[in-house]
This record gives C-alpha cells, structure tokens and sequence, in this order.
C-alpha cells in the first residue's frame, strides 16, 4: 500500500514538472520601442531575468531604427521599473542609463584621488572610456538624436585624457 | 519658560546659521588654485625672455637666408671646388656660428624661466588636481556644471607649437591665465595641463638644443677650414626657425558636424 502511494506522489510531481515548461525568453519581436518594451517586461516578469543584458541590447536595436529625443525618458522609465520590481539595485539602474544616455562616464567612478588611485591605472580607465564613449555614441547619437550631448561626450573624453596626462606627470615627478 | 524660548531661539538661530553656511559654500563650490600670480609671473618672464631671443635671433637667421639663396643662385652646389663659392660657404658657417653662439648665450636664461614655470605648475596640478579631486570630481570640474553652447566661444586648446612663434605662444598664455578671474574651473584645468605638456616638451627640447650647440659649434669651426655646408648645418637652422617662428603647416582644427535636435530638455531620475 505504502510503495502504491509513494508511485503516485512521483507519478504526480512527474507530471507536474512536465506542465510547467521554462520560459522560452526570446527577444522583442516588434520594431515599435514601446510595445518591444513591454514584451521584455513580459518575458522579465515570467523569469527571464539572466537575459536582462541581452534584452537590453534588443531594446537599443529597436531605438536605432525610430531614433528620437523621446527614446531615453522610455529607456529610462524602463530601467526604473526594472528597479522597482527588484531585477536590477538602484546602482545598475543607474548605470545602465548614464552609461548610455549621460554625458559624464562612469567608467571615472571613485572614491581616493588621482594620484594614488587613478594615475596607476590610467592606460585601462581610458581603454574603458573610450567603450563607453562608443556606447554613449549609440544611446545619445544613435537612439536619441542627442547630437550635443555626444559631442560634449567626446569633448570630455579628449579633456580628461589632456588633463590626466598632465596630472600624472605631476603626480609621479613629485614621488 | 523664558529659558526655554531663549534655548529653543538660540537652536533656530544655529541651525540657520548653519543652512546659511551650507548654501553659501554651496553657491560657492571649491574653486581649484592653479595660477597663482607667481605662475602668471613666470608666464610673463619666459614671453619676453622668448622674445628677446627671437630678436636677437631674426636678423642672423635673415642674414643666413639671404646667403644660402646667394649660394644657390651662383650654382655652388656640386662646384664646391670654386674659390668664390668657398667663399661664400665661409661666409654662411659663420654666420652659423654667429646664430649658435646667440643661442649658446640666451638659452640659459630661456631654459631657467620655462624650467620655473613648469615646476610651479607641477606643483599646482599635483597639489589641486592630482591629490584634492578624485576621478569623478575631476570630470565635473571639466563638465562645469553646464555643457558649453556656444561652439564659437575662444577654447583654451593651444597643445603643441601651433605653428606661432614661441614668444607669442607663451604671451598668449600669459594673456588667458591673466584674466583667469573670468574663467571657470573648467577651462583652467585644460589650460594649465596644456601650458604644463607644451613646457615639458619646451623643456626637454631645450636641454637637447645646449647638448647640441657645443657639439655643432666644434664641428663648424673645423669646416670653416675647408668652407663647406653640411646638410646637419641647414637642419639645424631650419629647426630653430620653426621652433622660434613658428611652423609654416599650422593645422586647421577640424570643424564638427553641426549640433542636432535640441528638444532634449529629458532629464532622467536616474542620472548622475
């Protein structure tokens, strides 16, 4: 009688396990920003979370086909309700947004100064600048016309290249 | 009660005391130090000891013009052997030698106040940029808080030799980091990284220059024997033309594509 039960219990689970498929997590079909928007909140909401990034560039692909001034208050909105629904903390929200649609770099984030902290890894920060300058080209240019805005990008990227070349002139003639 | 009302005033009149302070030094955010007025000193020095050695230089540097055209024009080149054409080659290594021998005396005193300049800007730029600012806080000294609009307004972008003459150079910088008081924190740290470099590179080259002219100076006083021009010699006078008079190929900057929309008034809660 026991061994009878215990057949069903696993006959049961079986079954179970086989109804609930995994979600198939594709991407957005649709070349409206809008409505590829709220298909990824779908597929985010339904477990698809660990492809965040790859939606995300989904998301930017579609942008670039209707670019408009209006695309980063969607984005934006988009990386908020991401924050609020807890798939992303506050400080990836942040950083998904300004990384793409901000003037100022991220990649210049730090707590100690420039002579202990910056200068001895110069050669990497500015590597690292200049791949989020290629994608503040496609958040600010690309996706939201923000011609101004990635143009001050650039200009920023050159002073701070200038200024720290001197700087850790500076900073190293004085050790 | 009485005490209690005073207390409770004295409390008010701390706290805004304090929110007046804190709007104060906000309406005032740090301001960074990097032309004190012995760095606009030393500015000015180097423009005229620069100038004075570019006077002292043109009229031997016209004079050594003039004779390699005459040398050219009699068809010395290949009738080396020609009395005349010795002649005028003597004439040309000594005129060389006036040139270095100028240079020899004046460069001292050019490599003092370039040496004194960018010390006390090394100075500055470690002290204000290097150990006060972190990375972030450097690039929002260098965002100015607002984006500049205006593309046609005068940039402090003068790196390298920018094709004018060394006195002008340095006069032009002394002239920007004189009326420094107009400018923002923005501009300055562009500025005095540029002037910084250009002085380091000023620098080195000069040390080069005085390694050199005694070297040059020996090998032209055993040419003027057989008075003969050496390809290093019109190398050399060309170089300090183009040092002190600046480069005849000064290169454009090149204009940006026109500025796009500018419906773009979004700002985003999440930006920094």
């Amino acid at each position: 009688m026991k061994s009878m039960s215990l057949l069903a219990a696993l006959s049961a689970l079986f079954l179970t396990s086989c109804a609930t498929s995994p979600p198939s997590c594709d991407g957005p079909q649709s070349r409206n920003l809008s409505a590829a928007v709220d298909h990824v909140k779908g597929s985010l909401a339904s477990g698809c979370a660990a492809h965040f990034d790859r939606f995300y560039d989904d998301l930017l692909r579609t942008a670039e086909g209707d670019p408009k001034p209006g695309n980063k208050r969607i984005f934006s909105e988009f990386l908020v309700w991401s924050a609020d629904e807890g798939l992303l903390s506050q400080r990836q929200a942040k950083n998904y947004y300004n990384r793409y649609f901000n003037v100022k770099f991220m990649t210049l984030q730090g707590d100690y100064n420039n002579c202990s902290h910056t200068c001895p890894r110069r050669d990497r920060i500015m590597l690292d600048m200049e791949k989020e300058l290629s994608d503040k080209e496609r958040g600010l240019l690309k996706v939201s016309l923000d011609n101004d805005g990635y143009y001050r990008a650039d200009e920023l990227f050159q002073e701070v290249e200038l200024v720290l070349e001197a700087t850790c002139t500076a900073c190293s003639a004085g050790q | 009660m009485e005490l209690i009302f005073r207390r409770h005033s004295t409390h008010g009149l701390l706290a805004l005391a304090a929110l007046l302070i804190v709007s104060e030094s906000y309406a005032n955010t740090p301001t960074i130090r990097l032309f004190p007025t012995t760095v606009v000193e030393d500015l000015r020095q180097t423009s005229s000891v620069a100038q004075e050695m570019e006077t002292g230089l043109q009229e031997v540097i016209g004079r050594l013009d003039q004779q390699q055209q005459l040398y050219l024009e009699s068809k010395c080149e290949g009738a080396e052997d020609d009395p005349g054409c010795q002649r005028l080659a003597k004439q040309i290594g000594a005129t060389y030698l006036d040139m270095l021998g100028i240079m020899e005396e004046r460069l001292p005193d050019m490599e003092h106040t370039v040496n004194n300049t960018r010390l006390s800007l090394e100075k500055r730029l470690r002290s204000e940029l290097g150990n006060k600012m972190t990375s972030w806080t450097l690039q929002e000294t260098l965002l100015g808080g607002n984006p500049p609009k205006d593309t046609s307004a005068p940039t402090p972008s003068l790196r390298g030799r920018s094709g004018m003459r060394l006195s002008e150079r340095f006069s032009q910088y002394y002239k920007l980091v004189a009326s420094s008081s107009s400018n923002n924190d923005q501009s300055l740290a562009v500025l005095a990284s540029d002037i910084y470099l250009d002085m380091e590179e000023t620098s080195l080259l000069i040390a080069r220059t005085r390694e050199e002219i005694a070297r040059a100076t020996l090998i032209e006083q055993l040419n003027q024997s057989f008075g003969t021009i050496t390809p290093e010699m019109m190398e050399v006078v060309g170089g300090v033309k183009s040092i002190l008079f600046g480069d005849d190929t000064s290169v454009a900057p090149i204009a940006g594509p026109p500025p796009g929309s500018v419906e773009q008034a979004y700002r985003s809660p999440l930006e920094n």
